[in-house]
């Protein structure tokens, strides 16, 4: 306690051990009114058998004022110094030793009886374990010197006193450690929180100026047109990232992946230009089909890029719908001669075709291509094997 | 009139709307001063940045369509932010352009938003079609039962979200220019109708109409 500050984080952990520690003390001012209640019920049970009564009535009355002098000194943390918990401890210690004096040597329960918890507990909530373990050796030592004989009660109380003690300051530790790691878990999520916030405005700033640099470029010659095809290109795998990031916060099962996200990955991808056009929705799929549809997407754009060109625009529409889940690749080249698909096919080169149509095969989906003159474009139909396909 | 933040972006969309012969009425740089302003300048067309100070994008849309249902709304955006892209065209806006569209682009769009027409990119056609099946998937409501497209519309979507312009997409169906942007059209009708329904029966639930 009273520690040198080392940073505000060391501050704040301390803040939270010190607020477990005030309930706990807060706990200990109610146990201590009841040991004490006790205490002077089992006084005024033996009042008549005591040698010296009048010593004994100061001792109970000095016990009831200390009692509320400590519960109120405890009550700030700043309070709860050595001098303050060893004069507790000093009462209990004390009022033991006083024990054969006021009751005569062959007495049986102790001056203060179970009031003695209370000093122990004190140790215990303020100096952990040590300072049960001690607390509690200091309190047996005084019960056990005073006895005229020690019975097996006496040594089994003090057997449960030397383990309550340091039990219970260990126990108290761990709260307060928890309490400050929580704090910090708290105060970490809460810094990640801002800075996604401010991440987001940086973000959003960023990508307006990319796309405005993609947007003007052209209009500057062909350097700026490489610059505007740079920005674009920039812009689109920020966006894909930010986006990745959301989806991350999105809980998901450990075996399902969402394809939109596998896919965006993939088609941000150069060449060719392409765009993915989704939903607006995640779309689960078993992580093992989204691998094999993002693979075989991934082959039919690697295609536009050979047969089409580099630069040639392509698009993505990814479709979900509770029977199927609909990918369709797009290119705006001129599209298959006629005939040249099943030359090809004929002559035993499957190629490229072969592998997307089997990919989707494996996946117990369809593959379609169609070729016309405003381009080819591959249908890949994955059917879902829900309860409700049949819709 | 210009609604946008950034004042980076303003002036340029300003300068190309201006030098293509656009009258530029109003610009603003958050919600309210677009509300206000749209009342005062009454713009036939907005071009309108989604991620604006408060309110954004999508009320100021249901704002300034409320006060002029003759007003168009054609959305600017950068930021991909798809679940408020089909918001503010479920609130009515009848465009949607990202902002890395050039310069002719945007002057195309503004000029056929004006003319009535709907423009649409792939990205918007994909999430319209994915709004209709959530619609159709979701709990059934007698009372605003779910619109459906015809399966003409869907197939006409398909073409738009895959990249086809409107006259590949004729040419592709064998359907006139004309017959293609009027299925497009209805689409978004469909979609602005049943929001409307939505809202009002929303607002009746919670005795907000009286």
């Amino acid at each position: 306690m009273g520690a040198a500050r080392s940073g505000p984080a060391a501050a704040s952990g301390r803040t939270a051990a010190v607020a477990v520690q005030d309930r706990m003390v807060r706990a200990l001012a109610v146990l201590r009114a009841l040991v004490l209640a006790n205490t002077l019920a089992v006084f005024a049970l033996r009042y008549d058998g005591l040698d010296r009564p009048l010593l004994g009535l100061a001792v109970m009355a000095f016990l009831v004022v200390w009692s509320v002098v400590v519960v109120v000194v405890l009550r700030r943390a700043r309070r709860r110094t050595l001098p303050v918990l060893v004069l507790d401890l000093a009462v209990g210690a004390g009022t033991l030793l006083l024990s054969p004096v006021v009751e005569g040597p062959d007495f049986t329960t102790s001056l203060p009886s179970f009031w003695v918890m209370a000093p122990l507990l004190v140790w215990a909530v303020c100096l952990r374990w040590p300072g049960g373990l001690l607390a509690a050796v200091v309190l047996s030592a005084c019960d056990l010197a005073v006895r005229p004989e020690i019975t097996q009660t006496n040594l089994g109380n003090v057997f449960l006193v030397l383990i309550g003690g340091p039990i219970v300051g260990y126990l108290c530790g761990s709260l307060q450690e928890m309490a400050a790691q929580r704090d910090a878990a708290e105060r970490a999520a809460a810094v990640a929180e801002e800075r996604a916030r401010l991440a987001r405005a940086v973000h959003d700033g960023v990508l307006q100026v990319l796309a405005m640099v993609q947007r003007r470029g052209p209009s500057l010659g062909p350097d700026g047109a490489e610059l505007g095809r740079l920005a674009g290109e920039q812009e689109s795998s920020l966006r894909t990232l930010i986006n990745r990031q959301d989806a991350l916060v999105r809980p998901e099962g450990d075996s399902t992946l969402d394809l939109s996200e596998a896919l965006a990955a993939r088609v941000a991808r150069r060449p060719p230009s392409a765009s993915l056009v989704g939903t607006g929705a995640p779309v689960l799929v078993p992580a093992e089909v989204a691998t094999e549809l993002v693979d075989a997407v991934g082959a039919c754009l690697d295609n536009v890029a050979r047969h089409v060109g580099e630069d040639a625009p392509a698009f993505v529409l990814l479709e979900d719908t509770p029977a199927a889940v609909v990918l369709t690749v797009r290119d705006t080249g001129p599209g298959i001669a006629p005939g040249r698909l099943e030359q090809a096919e004929a002559d035993g080169r499957l190629g490229v075709t072969g592998s997307i149509r089997g990919r989707l095969a494996d996946l117990g989906g369809t593959a379609e291509l169609t070729t016309g003159p405003s381009g080819t474009s591959w249908e890949l139909t994955w059917p879902r094997r829900t309860a409700h396909a049949a819709g | 009139m210009v609604v946008d933040d950034h004042p980076m972006w303003r002036d340029a969309v300003e300068r190309d709307l201006a030098a293509a012969g656009c009258e530029v009425v109003a610009v603003a740089a958050d919600g309210a001063q677009a509300v206000a302003r749209f009342k005062a300048a009454r713009p036939r067309v907005v071009v309108l940045d989604l991620q604006i100070p408060e309110p954004n994008g999508v009320e100021v849309t249901r704002e300034v369509l409320a006060h002029d249902p003759s007003a168009r709304v054609l959305i600017l955006s950068a930021s991909g932010e798809q679940a408020d892209v089909l918001a503010a065209v479920k609130a009515g806006a009848t465009g949607y352009l990202v902002k890395s569209a050039s310069a002719a682009e945007l002057l195309d769009a503004v000029r056929r938003v004006a003319a009535g027409d709907t423009v649409f990119t792939p990205g918007l056609a994909g999430l319209v079609l994915g709004e209709f099946r959530r619609m159709a998937d979701g709990p059934a409501e007698p009372e605003n039962p779910a619109p459906e497209l015809t399966d003409r519309e869907v197939e006409i979507l398909r073409l738009v979200a895959t990249g086809l312009s409107y006259k590949q997409i004729a040419e592709t169906l064998v359907l006139s220019h004309r017959t293609v942007q009027n299925h497009v059209q209805n689409t978004l009708r469909k979609l602005q109708m049943h929001n409307r329904v939505e809202l009002t029966r929303w607002a009746i639930e919670r005795g907000l109409d009286g």
